[in-house]
């Protein structure tokens, strides 16, 4: 929203010349599979995850180097689980901050502990802070490294969209000059202004929160740990909340709410900004110098496309939903929404499955959209009451949550997880009732597994295509014979180290968290989306679910 | 015992009739909420007890 200011640079941006391919008749003469439009972290990673399943995307970037100022702070579990796969979890966790807790205060009394899940299964912590243009740095060097299979085009702006019924033509802009490109297919990752949306007429749907949001990133040196920390009513802003996040190279952010009668464009202003945050830097007892480094402000937007495939145009990201920042579900649902994607679009251009299973890429995506502006619109209520009423209960709640930790589940920030897709046209049907493990829709739950190179994770093993995991201590090939001709992988798990078993369950964790002993069958999706279960695996089961994608 | 979800749930459907009626109606609403609520635990020592917990303090 509005006004933004930049005040001291921390990153150094490597600016990206402009690039014409071989034009004829003032067109790319290459009819391209898949255009991106956008190249900020759902486009970046939709480019990666099409190029692991063998499409050469090009991207149209209108910038010539990665986002400006202070966007996406927070990279989720399921992001890492994501980023993993496209080659980029590494450098991730090197320069981003992990994190698992987090405090929040009424006044100066602490009121709720935030404790993300975190146990001994999990392969990844379940938040990492990183600047988003450190995270689209990571993207780009990726790519880079990829070479051919990605082409990525900066300085090169949209200009205009007709859409055909074998595909689009757009014309671009870039400072050597314009022209034209035609795509099979064209996906909108180009934001919350997204002009792919605009040029086809398309309007959100949803609610917008009046409530204004100041964000505040400084350069502050300081060694508290890496936690979510939220004030309400704090003394050093009566009346306000504040929150505050730290991220790699001492940047601090800091933000808080307006007060109903503040003008947003007064409030701005580095004389309005400063004090409040001197002021409060002082009470949390923070001594060294600091500086400001981005001032924006932030209305929560609850919005989304009621449908993702408009024929040859697909939505993702912002494009296609905006949900509230609190929860940290607005670029962690944008490359959920382009793993998912990524997979299904290349089957459909590479001609391997019909283009209907585009639409479960819509209706998925779009039950995501909607579970996540259920979630955040109630961690907005909270954070950003929308009334008096609001503002009252949490007042009686806050006040009462520091002498009873029944009412402390109130303040909880209802932070990002993946979301389960109960009615996915994709899903068999879950009859066998199994007695733990994720049903069908839902994500794998993570798990170390022994295997003879070493210890690894459960989700390591999953193929670009679907992955049959077969819980057995006896060879389940002979049950799963006859599937050569479909894109499925399979991995044998066995209760112990067995001969020929793919990986084996170290402790017993692994059988008990998927309820799978003495035996089970899992099918999983490219995406690790679960897509069936069974007692005992069974190739024609197995034949049946993958049939929803293929036909 | 209310789990998280479900007082979640109730206590947001209160701020929204809250809304609803607007602020002059909702002293009101609030204490027929409260004698319904009394009705629903039927045990006065636990009502009084809670009547001294509600009781806002200077700080509050």
């Amino acid at each position: 929203m509005g006004a933004r200011a930049g005040y001291h640079e921390y990153f150094d941006y490597r600016h990206h010349p402009a690039r014409l391919p071989q034009l004829v008749d003032g067109a790319d003469p290459v009819r391209h599979a898949v255009a991106i439009v956008g190249g900020g972290p759902v486009g970046l990673s939709l480019a990666l995850a099409l190029a692991r399943h063998g499409v050469r995307p090009v991207v149209i970037e209108a910038d010539d180097t990665v986002t400006y100022g202070s966007r996406a702070a927070c990279i989720s579990r399921r992001s890492l689980e994501i980023f993993d796969k496209l080659g980029v979890a590494r450098p991730v966790l090197d320069q981003g901050l992990a994190w698992t807790a987090g405090t929040s205060y009424y006044r100066d009394v602490p009121v709720y502990r935030l404790e993300m899940p975190m146990d001994a299964n999990q392969k990844f912590p379940p938040m990492v802070n990183l600047q988003q243009c450190i995270c689209e740095q990571v993207l780009v060097d990726q790519i880079e490294r990829l070479g051919e299979r990605v082409d990525l085009r900066w300085q090169t702006r949209l200009a205009r969209l007709e859409r055909r019924d074998d595909g689009v033509e757009v014309a671009v802009e870039t400072p050597l000059g314009p022209y034209r490109l035609r795509a099979d297919w064209l996906v909108a990752c180009d934001g919350a202004r997204s002009l792919v949306r605009q040029s086809l007429g398309l309007r959100f749907s949803g609610t917008t929160y009046d409530g204004t949001y100041i964000i505040v990133d400084i350069l502050l040196r300081s060694d508290y740990p890496t936690e979510r920390r939220a004030w309400f009513d704090p003394p050093s802003n009566p009346g306000s909340t504040i929150l505050m996040h730290k991220q790699p190279l001492d940047i601090w952010r800091v933000d808080y709410q307006l007060r109903d009668d503040e003008d947003p464009e007064e409030a701005i202003k580095p004389e309005n900004v400063l004090p409040r945050v001197r002021s409060h830097l002082r009470w949390i007892g923070e001594r060294d110098d600091w500086v400001p480094v981005w001032i924006s402000a932030y209305r929560a937007n609850c919005l989304t496309l009621d449908s993702y495939r408009h024929g040859r145009v697909l939505f993702a990201g912002d494009a296609a939903h905006l949900v509230p920042i609190f929860g940290v579900r607005g670029m962690n649902s944008g490359i959920d929404d382009a793993y998912n994607l990524a997979w299904k679009l290349a089957w459909v251009a590479q001609g391997r499955a019909p283009e209907r299973l585009l639409d479960s890429y819509s209706v998925e995506r779009v039950f995501a959209a909607r579970e996540n502006i259920r979630h955040a619109s109630k961690s907005t209520e909270f954070m950003a009451p929308p009334s008096k009423a609001f503002e009252l209960m949490r007042t009686a709640a806050l006040g009462l949550a520091t002498r009873d930790r029944f009412f402390a589940t109130l303040v909880n920030p209802r932070q990002t997880s993946a979301i389960a897709f109960a009615d996915s046209p994709l899903n068999a049907a879950d009859s066998e009732s199994l007695p733990a493990g994720p049903p069908p829709g839902a994500v794998l739950a993570e798990c170390p597994v022994e295997t003879a190179v070493g210890r690894r994770h459960l989700t390591e093993l999953l193929g670009l295509g679907y992955t049959v995991l077969a819980f057995s201590p006896t060879d389940p090939r002979p049950a799963l014979n006859g599937l050569e001709d479909l894109p499925v992988g399979l991995v044998w798990l066995a209760p112990a180290p067995g001969a020929e078993a793919d990986a084996w369950d170290p402790d017993g964790r692994l059988f008990a968290l998927y309820g799978a002993a003495p035996t089970a069958c899992y099918l999983v999706r490219p995406d690790g989306h679960v897509a069936g279960r069974w007692r005992a695996p069974t190739a024609h089961a197995v034949r049946a679910a993958v049939g929803r994608a293929l036909h | 015992m209310l789990d998280e979800q479900a007082l979640d749930e109730v206590y947001t459907r209160t701020c929204q009739v809250m809304t609803e009626l607007g602020e002059a109606r909702t002293p009101l609403f609030l204490a027929r909420l409260c004698l319904l609520l009394m009705k629903e635990v039927g045990d006065a020592e636990r009502i009084a007890a809670a009547i001294e917990a509600a009781r806002p303090d200077a700080a509050d």
